[in-house]
């Protein structure tokens, strides 16, 4: 403490009427939209005050610059603060905030990354201190840069337990340079937090946590100015004491005015009231700007160095092709990373992490911090990001997946383990819902490669597609039925089997497609021949070969997928094909919880394996004999 | 340093302890016989438990051996679904299973599965997703302690990997919160994760600190000392007004030479040729081979489950044309279903004034259960409430909010559970808060769900019948709710079943039927009206639940309509109304399906502008249909 130097009166004043501007223009905004959360802004002014005015080191004029001190509004209902704070730096006009909420301004409801000083979009709540803690990880472990993390947390929040995760991570790491500031306002939504005003509580749970962790008064500038200087060696975690609706007499600290605007004339009080507080004083003052230590950094043009180097007739689990094909990513390209949650023996992601170590970051058994981590890691363009667990357990994260697509965020996904043919383990490890999970994820491309070609096709592809990408890899291992030198595109299928004369088209996908192949062989000895199409990526899907060639099989389609009937590949290839005239699909898909089992055993009772294909083709064609 | 108060304390004989040595060690041979039999599963993550083991089954725990689910028991939940073989083994030590059925393990025709199902009547929740054991504990606790009354407890044992898990630290939360002192949570500490060692590896402290912090009363043992479990258990039942964890340090593959504590023997079966060395070595440990031990018996003091029919006591009260939302309804709905039967019991993660569940707490306060903002926790929560039927759960939050949940729902349907959940503020129609708080992909999560009833009401009328046959339909049921407020359109009398639709406008000449639910139903209706006026008439189709579908009455009215069908649907146009139709008529000839629904994220505005803005409104329906271009 002896190197702190104390902020002079003039400084406090001016921090202290950049908070009741704040207070004032949150409620004005608030009122003019007619909604939104004006107490929960009034709760946080002088945080935000300190922060924007006195701690973090930035440049108002670019708020993405690399080497900027990053914020993360975790409480994204506190939004109009947020842009209060950006009007007061000069960033955005004063009279803009005026138009919140309103359909045709970038001042949304909650922060979104159409605004340059948000980084990652916030409103699904306990999400921004994972995402700051990839930040913070980039800085330290990546770009090597003196940049800060400041994370602002609601007290509602701490009840879920990715926060929870995200404090473990931080602390795991010693993310020195990361500072979470807890607003502990006392009231939540509909009732008070569950710990209220018990600070003393939040401060022994982060000191478990590995957090150094101090109790201040939220509304004192003096204070908030102090701990914020402290030089550490562990993560920071502030643990601001404050009152809900500060400021506003009537609804100081009282329960019934969470999310709700101040009426008009109430408005034009409290405002008035809070303008005589602002003492002139001539200091004005600004942030200081960042030291210009984070590098450039191009991610444009990721490319494999070479060919992939398999032969047809191989055999390998695309799930292992993932892996090598990331390792062999990361040769070239240093900004690579890749994660993984304690699956990376199973995933495969411990090969890159053999060859690259330094660039990857183990997220341990907690899912959804892993996402947000990786969101975090991909801000700003630092890295190319590529996450991998058992595709089932990504439905853990799919809140931060979803609040992904809000964030323009470019991470790549990989699951592993997909459908029932992983066997034995049972239904809990068989991902049966992701492609279902991913196609309603508007921003993402969906892989789902068949062999160890495709798959490192696809690794190279989703590294540099924009939005989120999900790569769906399986278990068992499949013959490579690719040249090396084969072209892949985003929404180009490929038409794997085919003669002149085929009766039906049959869309499979990872070990469905090897069945299809092998339900080929098995029906051309009965004389039959089909046709068979691998669609590379589920979404988007390539509509035009599909229906080019179904329409040489007289309309007649059938998909079979290791997944449930619902949102999968069957439905995909019915939107695809819905309108053309004569079309037929038949789907054969798992229709129910499945059980433990061997692979084939599984493949057959579930009605997916090359049998059942087979009799789905024989029963497709005497339906339409009998039909003639 | 372990604090314990012994004062009426008695010591296990010592011919007890070494029946619990014996039976830890019987434990751990069964767990290496049952894998090396199925040539795969984690014979180390049993090992390391196998004293937890033998000491709650068989001098902790109360509960009848032979009816493994009647509601007396005390509930043991293995979060670490991995270890299932020991789970397996320990039943088949107190006599339930067959010793020789553990051999069949994993097979295809067993119902010993790779992680426990409740297809095995010892199992209440189904668990190898990890991190969600405890949550699922704390329903049941929660429902002992303050529905049942009855003096049953819960055990939950967790391993440490899974203490990364943030659903655990929820869990943990709401159990101090609730003074939850019926529930015993045991963490098995035995330093190795699957691809490394955890990261808090053997820091023992830490562990204290972090459970101490969440205000559980917590007892850090050597999970391997008989003796010590003994006490420590017995010490737990004696604490009031806190959750106990025991936070035990074990070895993996403890017992087993030149594995114990080594890496890289996760989720391996020992190589046979190993096998027989280690297990003499196992069996030479046992001193007493054919003692047997009997777990002490249940008080008999919780009631058999009322499984009888839950209906509204009257006729929904609403009259057609009153405006009402449907997500105001759903309160009012489970309210009155609440009058009508005691089971029903209701939870919300501090959402209850948006979702409306605020107006069956205000009715009964003490079968209401804040969960606070936690929405993993509270689905756990509601599902461990259902089990062994003891209530009739409904949970509610923001519909967006129950992705948070998605991996737990996903279990919910391995666990067959009954649980029932609302979700409100579903699509652009909720305006200003903007897309983080829009649920746009809620349809496709929970059609995707096997077991799942999914209900999209679209007024007061039928959302209260919806929450009627939820409450009865067995599965998981989805009750999805909007937040504006929208005509009634149905008479109170109205029937209405699972899968069956409603045609809510036909004439004898419709130009092309129309599928539209909740807000988008009324926008249809809106373009019925605009077209009417200009002499055109559509068909407009209410599904009611979305899963399952009413295929025959859509395929009926497309028929009658030219085969043209227009769906619009406030949700993303991947697996949700649109999807649902297109498969129930994709083997029909001669269907062209339009399908309207938001194509990209969203953002903040007016609900009306929203739905002008992303194409879902009356005059973008009116627009496709074919041939017809409106003016407006």
């Amino acid at each position: 403490m002896e190197d702190y130097h104390k902020p002079d009166q003039q400084t406090v004043q001016a921090l202290r009427n950049i908070a009741t501007r704040l207070r004032i223009n949150s409620i004005k905004a608030t009122t003019a939209a007619g909604s939104g959360h004006p107490t929960s802004c009034c709760s946080v002014a002088e945080i935000m005050s300190v922060l924007f005015f006195h701690t973090m080191k930035y440049r108002p004029e670019d708020p993405r610059n690399p080497n900027n001190d990053r914020f993360i509004l975790s409480k994204g209902h506190a939004a109009p603060v947020l842009y209060a704070a950006w009007a007061e730096t000069g960033y955005l006009k004063e009279s803009e905030l005026l138009n919140l909420r309103k359909v045709d301004s970038i001042l949304e409801g909650h922060p979104v990354p159409k605004q340059q000083f948000v980084d990652v979009a916030t409103g699904s709540l306990g999400q921004g201190l994972g995402a700051a803690c990839g930040m913070a990880y980039t800085g330290k472990y990546f770009d090597k840069a003196s940049y800060r993390v400041f994370c602002l947390l609601g007290d509602g929040e701490m009840s879920e337990g990715s926060v929870w995760e995200a404090m473990a991570f931080a602390s795991y790491y010693q993310l020195d340079n990361l500072v979470a500031i807890l607003d502990i306002n006392r009231l939540a939504q509909s009732d008070p937090a569950p710990l209220q005003h018990h600070v003393e509580k939040y401060q022994r749970r982060c000191e478990a946590f590995g957090w150094h962790s101090i109790i201040v008064d939220g509304h004192s500038v003096e204070e908030l100015c102090k701990v914020l200087s402290q030089p550490r060696h562990q993560p920071l975690a502030v643990i601001a004491k404050t009152i809900k609706g500060k400021g506003i007499p009537a609804a100081e600290d009282k329960m019934g005015w969470h999310g709700k605007p101040l009426p008009k004339d109430m408005a034009d009080s409290v405002m008035k009231e809070m303008q005589s507080r602002i003492v002139s004083c001539n200091k004005r003052i600004y942030p200081a700007p960042p030291n210009e230590d984070a590098s450039p950094v191009s991610l444009r043009n990721i490319r494999m160095p070479s060919a992939p180097s398999y032969k047809p007739g191989d055999k390998i689990a695309t799930r292992k092709a993932y892996g090598m094909a990331l390792a062999k990513l990361g040769r070239y390209n240093d900004h690579v990373v890749a994660l993984d949650g304690d699956t990376k023996n199973s995933t495969f992601s411990e090969l890159f992490k053999n060859e690259h170590p330094n660039r990857y970051v183990e997220c341990y058994i907690a899912e959804q911090n892993m996402v947000s981590v990786a969101i975090g890691c991909a801000v700003r363009d630092r890295n190319v990001v590529f996450a991998s667990t058992f595709a089932t357990f990504f439905s853990r994260a799919y809140d931060q997946l979803r609040m992904a697509a809000i964030s323009e965020s470019n991470i790549n996904l990989c699951g592993s383990h997909c459908g029932v043919s992983i066997g034995e383990d049972g239904p809990s490890q068989m991902g049966l819902e992701d492609l279902a999970m991913f196609r309603a994820i508007p921003t993402a491309t969906v892989f789902y490669p068949s062999d160890g070609v495709s798959t490192e096709k696809a690794v190279e592809l989703a590294a540099n597609t924009k939005g989120l990408c999900f790569i769906r890899t399986s278990r068992p291992e499949n013959n490579v039925i690719y040249n090396c030198n084969e072209d892949f595109h985003v929404g180009q299928a490929k038409v794997v089997y085919k003669t002149n004369d085929d009766h039906v088209t049959v869309i499979g996908a990872g070990v469905t497609l090897h069945e299809a192949l092998a339900a080929a062989e098995q029906l051309k000895k009965e004389r039959i021949s089909i046709r068979v199409i691998d669609p590379f990526t589920i979404k988007p899907l390539d509509s035009k070969t599909i229906i080019d060639n179904a329409r040489a099989t007289r309309g007649r389609i059938i998909t079979v997928e290791d997944h449930y009937y619902e949102g999968g590949l069957g439905e995909a290839v019915c939107s695809a094909v819905v309108n053309e005239t004569g079309f037929t699909v038949q789907r054969l898909a798992v229709s129910q919880v499945p059980r433990s089992g061997k692979p084939n055993e599984l493949l057959r009772i579930f009605g997916i394996d090359r049998d059942a294909i087979t009799q789905a083709v024989r029963k497709v064609l005497s339906n339409s004999a009998n039909a003639k | 340093i372990t604090k314990f108060n012994f004062s009426g304390y008695h010591k296990p004989d010592e011919k007890t302890l070494q029946g619990l040595k014996d039976v830890a060690n019987k434990l751990r041979i069964l767990s290496i016989k049952a894998t090396c039999a199925s040539n795969s599963g984690h014979p180390t993550s049993c090992c390391s438990m196998a004293e937890l083991m033998s000491v709650l089954f068989f001098n902790t725990m109360r509960y009848k051996v032979e009816d493994p689910r009647n509601q007396c028991n005390d509930r043991f939940v293995l979060s670490k679904g991995h270890a299932a073989p020991i789970l397996y083994a320990v039943w088949a030590e107190a006599g339930y299973l067959k010793e020789s059925d553990l051999l069949n393990l994993r097979k295809i025709d067993s119902d010993l599965e790779g992680h426990p199902t409740p297809k095995l009547q010892f199992v209440d929740m189904a668990t190898g997703s990890l991190g969600q054991g405890l949550g699922a504990a704390c329903g049941m606790a929660y429902t002992g302690k303050h529905f049942d009354k009855s003096s049953y407890r819960v055990y939950c044992m967790l391993g440490d990997g899974e203490c990364a898990e943030g659903s655990v630290w929820e869990a943990m939360a709401f159990a101090s919160h609730y003074k939850l002192d019926n529930l015993v949570a045991v963490i098995d500490v035995n330093r190795l994760g699957q691809s490394e060692p955890t990261s808090l590896q053997h820091d023992m402290e830490t562990y204290r600190k972090r459970c101490e912090a969440f205000g559980w009363n917590t007892y850090v043992v050597d999970g391997h000392d008989v003796e010590e479990l003994c006490k420590a258990f017995w010490q737990a039942q004696q604490v009031k007004g806190k959750p106990t964890c025991i936070v035990a340090k074990t070895l993996k593959g403890k017992g087993l030479k030149d594995i114990e504590d080594n890496l890289n023997w996760h989720g391996k079966a020992i190589p046979k040729d190993r096998a027989e060395a280690l297990l003499k070595e196992l069996e030479a440990l046992i001193q007493v081979p054919n003692k047997t031990l009997c777990p002490e018996l249940p008080k008999d003091d919780a009631a058999p489950a009322d499984l009888s029919p839950i209906l509204l006591p009257s006729p929904p009260a609403y009259k057609k044309g009153e405006k009402v939302a449907p997500r105001r309804a759903y309160g009012v709905a489970l309210t009155r279903l609440g009058q009508s039967n005691q089971r029903v019991v209701a939870l919300d993660g501090d959402t209850k004034n948006s979702t409306f569940a605020e107006t069956f707490k205000k009715a009964f306060p003490d079968r209401y259960i804040e969960c606070f903002i936690a929405e993993q926790n509270m689905v756990g929560v509601a599902m461990g409430c259902a089990t062994r039927d003891r209530t009739v759960a409904f949970a509610s939050t923001f519909s967006a909010f129950l992705s948070r949940a998605y991996d737990q729902i996903r279990m919910g349907a391995v666990s067959q559970t009954n649980v029932n959940l609302v979700g409100s503020h579903c699509g652009v129609s909720i305006g200003e808060d903007g897309p983080s708080q829009m649920a746009l992909e809620d349809l496709a999560m929970f059609r995707a769900i096997p077991t799942c009833t999914v209900f999209y009401p679209s007024d007061a009328v039928s959302t209260e019948r919806a929450v009627e046959l939820s409450a009865n339909t067995k599965g998981m049921c989805f009750i999805r709710t909007s937040r504006p407020e929208s005509e009634v359109i149905y008479s109170p009398d109205e029937k209405f079943e699972v899968g069956v639709a409603k045609v809510v406008r036909q004439s004898d000449k419709d130009h092309v039927t129309v599928i539209g639910a909740g807000v988008t139903l009324h926008e249809a209706l809106a373009a019925a009206d605009m077209l009417a006026s200009e002499g055109k008439n559509i068909r407009v189709i209410d599904p009611f639940t979305i899963k399952p579908l009413d295929a025959s009455t859509i395929l009926a009215s497309a028929r009658a309509t030219g085969g043209r069908i227009i769906t619009v649907e406030d949700h993303y146009k991947e697996g949700g109304l649109g999807e649902a139709v297109l498969s129930a008529v994709g083997e029909e000839p001669g269907i062209v399906v339009t399908r309207i629904a938001v194509t990209s994220v969203p953002r903040s505005g007016k609900p009306q502008e929203l739905m002008d803005l992303y194409g879902i409104s009356a005059k973008h329906i009116a627009n496709a249909v074919p041939g017809l271009v409106m003016n407006c």
